[in-house]
């Protein structure tokens, strides 16, 4: 709820900047606030609270918040270097900070009426934010690709929550939990119908097959520092989102979607990976990777014990921060070159031996191999899930991370042959960010206890 | 309490205001001499002859109105249940209004200061 | 009697629903899609919630149809422009919207026996009753909303507004 309100708060402050000239110091008045935020939901670890029973303060929020909090605020620090518009830097500041507290909302609702505003807070945003390059042809592409199917499935949510209501008289979703419980067995098919309505939705929401379509098109087409923001905070948020909803809710009638999730998660991994391995632009292998990692993710969803919670959250933050950190490089790389193909990496590491070891420690991290954030968070997520007896779908996670190392490590190679490559120059602010994501990701492969023990 | 019968008067009412409209345009439509010509034809008929057709595209600036009209239009919806219920939400829904109130208005401000609503 | 206009509107609606999508002339198809929110906005009224009804016209049928035809007006209707469709996407479509329809209507199968004792209060819809639940019960949902405004103004201002060209 603090986090709420102070990011609405930035964020109106961001969007009066202008009008009142204090747009100077505007950047450094929201990094202030995003660490003062930070420290306020560290200060509120181990509370409850229940907001009108709209929304709910327990470790979970706090522990998504503070992944969503975090990543912000390094995306923050990747924003001072890279943003090109500087014409209208604050109200891009303010859409941003409007759509981080619509990802609070996802991972602190109680009721389903604020998991829509929470979904269409950061929907709008993010529509908004992918087509705001008007001149650039694969912007406007993403923007209203990633609207047309974006609102389908807003619309497919909707449906499935009026289903809901009509089965369970309630948007209350641990009510609706009470009520599937007490039912379960002479549950209407209006229930389950609104059920997988909201699956579709959801799925859609975090890119997973066979409602990926829109994903590698709308990441490749946004301007980057829109798709380091999409790929990182907005999948957290819609995954906290995601998990919330079906341990509360859905949590008694497994048996009717496990299936499905389990061949959507397979099906997600495979397609993701394997497709992955066919590209060329690094853009679009880190979309397509992002697509691979929402199929682990489902894995811990799946799982629906004590773990899942401890480890989707280590997955998530292991993957957001490796992610901006290749999305920070890439952004200086395709500075400097004018495209994001793989090759503009070429000869990087005899250069900027700096960048090319932030670039191997994030790939390392993506590819899930120790001693990087990435290992841990794969191991626990396949503990969880073989603890739920998912020990096929674990084993074709593990052929899928398997492939995945091909396309990570490609990048690894191309930055090591040539060395016809100019200099690439980063700002201070960009270095700050390299090296704590790079160290977070070695500090957390080191001792992963802390982290994974936060929530049981 | 009202309960959708009482709306049957209102039912009546439209299908008396449509009948009106339909009995009205068929009359003229029945009645009325027809002459056509190829000059009466003409969709402006004031001696200029017409250029193209009237399906040019036409500037954003309406459109970016016509939004703005709608995010206003579904904000003041919200007030009607508060109205009705001012007296009984007592002191807490005037807080609530005022909040969400002074929120949009500074929207109002912010849109009015950048110029969006400027026709030049 | 209501369920005699329940059909009534319910066909009405179906049937407009179809010219919409139907009908060649997208200005046709705007026009028609307006008839069909007001059968809608019968049903609202059939269900008790006349403010529903008087909201659906106002917002649905005013506003939001003159955006339409203003996004109508922005394109370029004179070409034939639009690419014929494969037969493979048609099937697709064809499919997809079929397996739509098969849930929804198996989902009705059972409705009238729904699990008793959390039956909703058919009375909610009515102004009065709305107003106290939304500002004392959803009194957070709607303050949250006020933020998708702010979000939904500064974004129509930053994609709708003209760009001076020297500054």
């Amino acid at each position: 709820m603090n986090a709420l309100i102070s990011l609405s708060v930035l964020g109106i402050v961001a969007m009066l900047s202008e009008i009142f000239n204090f747009k100077k110091f505007l950047y450094s008045l929201i990094l202030l606030g995003l660490v003062a935020a930070i420290g306020v939901n560290v200060m509120e670890w181990g509370q409850f609270q229940l907001w009108y029973g709209m929304m709910i303060v327990d470790e979970f929020t706090l522990a998504f918040s503070g992944v969503i909090l975090l990543t912000g605020f390094l995306w923050f620090l990747l924003v001072a270097d890279n943003h090109q518009d500087k014409a209208h830097i604050s109200d891009h500041f303010a859409i941003s900070l409007f759509a981080m507290a619509g990802a609070i909302v996802m991972v602190s609702y109680n009721n389903l009426s604020m998991l829509f505003l929470g979904i269409e807070i950061v929907s709008i945003s993010m529509y908004i934010m992918a087509s705001t390059q008007k001149n650039d042809l694969g912007s406007n592409e993403a923007g209203f690709k990633y609207f047309l199917m974006g609102a389908f499935a807003t619309g497919f949510i909707l449906f499935g929550t009026a289903l809901l209501y009509g089965a369970t008289a309630t948007f209350d979703i641990q009510k609706i939990g009470v009520f599937v419980t007490e039912h379960n067995s002479e549950l209407p098919a209006i229930f389950y119908a609104g059920l997988i309505l909201i699956m579709v939705g959801m799925a859609f929401k975090i890119s997973a097959v066979p409602f990926h379509w829109w994903a590698p098109d709308v990441y490749t087409g946004s301007p980057t520092l829109i798709t380091a923001f999409m790929a990182t905070i907005v999948k957290t948020a819609a995954f906290a989102a995601f998990l919330r909803l079906f341990i509360t809710c859905f949590s008694g009638v497994e048996l009717f979607w496990n299936q499905t999730i389990m061949i959507m998660a397979g099906a997600t991994i495979l397609l993701g990976n394997i497709t992955a391995l066919l590209q060329n632009d690094f853009k679009r292998i880190l979309a397509f990777s992002s697509v691979a990692h929402a199929g682990y993710m489902l894995l811990a969803v799946l799982a629906m014990n004590n773990q899942s919670g401890g480890s989707l959250l280590f997955y998530l933050l292991a993957y957001s921060i490796s992610s901006l950190s290749a999305f920070a490089v890439l952004l200086a790389v395709a500075n400097l070159k004018g495209n994001t193909n793989v090759q503009s990496f070429k000869g990087l590491a005899k250069k900027n031996p700096f960048l090319a070891f932030v670039v191997i420690v994030a790939m390392l991290s993506l590819a899930g191999i120790p001693p990087t954030a990435g290992f841990f968070a794969k191991y626990y997520i396949f503990t969880a899930a073989i603890a739920n007896n998912y020990v096929g779908l674990t084993l074709v996670a593990i052929t899928g991370s398997i492939v995945s190392i091909f396309y990570y490590f490609r990048i690894v190679i191309v930055m090591f042959e040539g060395d016809e490559s100019t200099e690439v120059t980063v700002g201070s602010n960009t270095k700050a960010l390299l090296v704590i994501c790079s160290v977070l990701v070695i500090l957390l492969g080191l001792m992963p206890d802390f982290l994974i023990g936060l929530l049981k | 309490m009202s309960t959708p019968a009482d709306y049957l008067p209102i039912l009546l009412q439209f299908i008396a205001a449509l009948g009106f409209v339909v009995l009205t345009i068929g009359a003229t439509h029945l009645l009325g001499p027809k002459r056509h010509t190829n000059v009466k034809n003409e969709t402006f008929e004031c001696g200029i002859e017409s250029v193209g057709n009237a399906r040019v595209p036409f500037s954003i600036k309406y459109f970016l109105v016509a939004i703005l009209f709608v995010l206003f239009d579904v904000e003041v919806i919200f007030m009607y249940p508060w109205a009705v219920n001012f007296k009984s939400l007592g002191v807490r829904g005037l807080i609530e209004m005022f909040m969400f109130m002074s929120l949009l208005l500074l929207g109002f401000f912010y849109i009015i200061k950048k110029g969006a609503l400027k026709w030049e | 009697m209501t369920q005699y206009f329940f059909y009534f509107l319910s066909f009405l609606a179906i049937f407009f629903a179809a010219l919409v999508v139907l009908s060649k002339n997208p200005v046709h198809s705007v026009l028609y899609l307006i008839l069909c929110f007001f059968s809608i906005a019968g049903h609202y009224i059939l269900l008790n919630a006349q403010f529903l009804a008087a909201v659906h016209i106002i917002v649905y049928a005013g506003a939001i149809m003159v955006l339409f035809l203003f996004v109508l007006m922005l394109m370029n209707l004179n070409r034939d422009s639009e690419p014929p469709k494969s037969w493979q996407g048609k099937v697709a479509a064809t499919l997809a919207a079929g397996l739509l329809l098969l849930v929804f209507t198996a989902s009705i199968k059972g409705a009238d026996a729904l699990p008793s004792g959390n039956q909703p209060d058919n009375t909610v819809g009515l102004l009065t009753n709305l107003g106290k639940t939304l500002y004392n019960d959803f009194m957070l949902p709607f303050e949250v909303s006020s933020i998708l405004f702010l979000v939904a103004m500064v974004g129509a201002v930053m994609i709708g507004k003209r760009e001076e060209v020297s500054e």
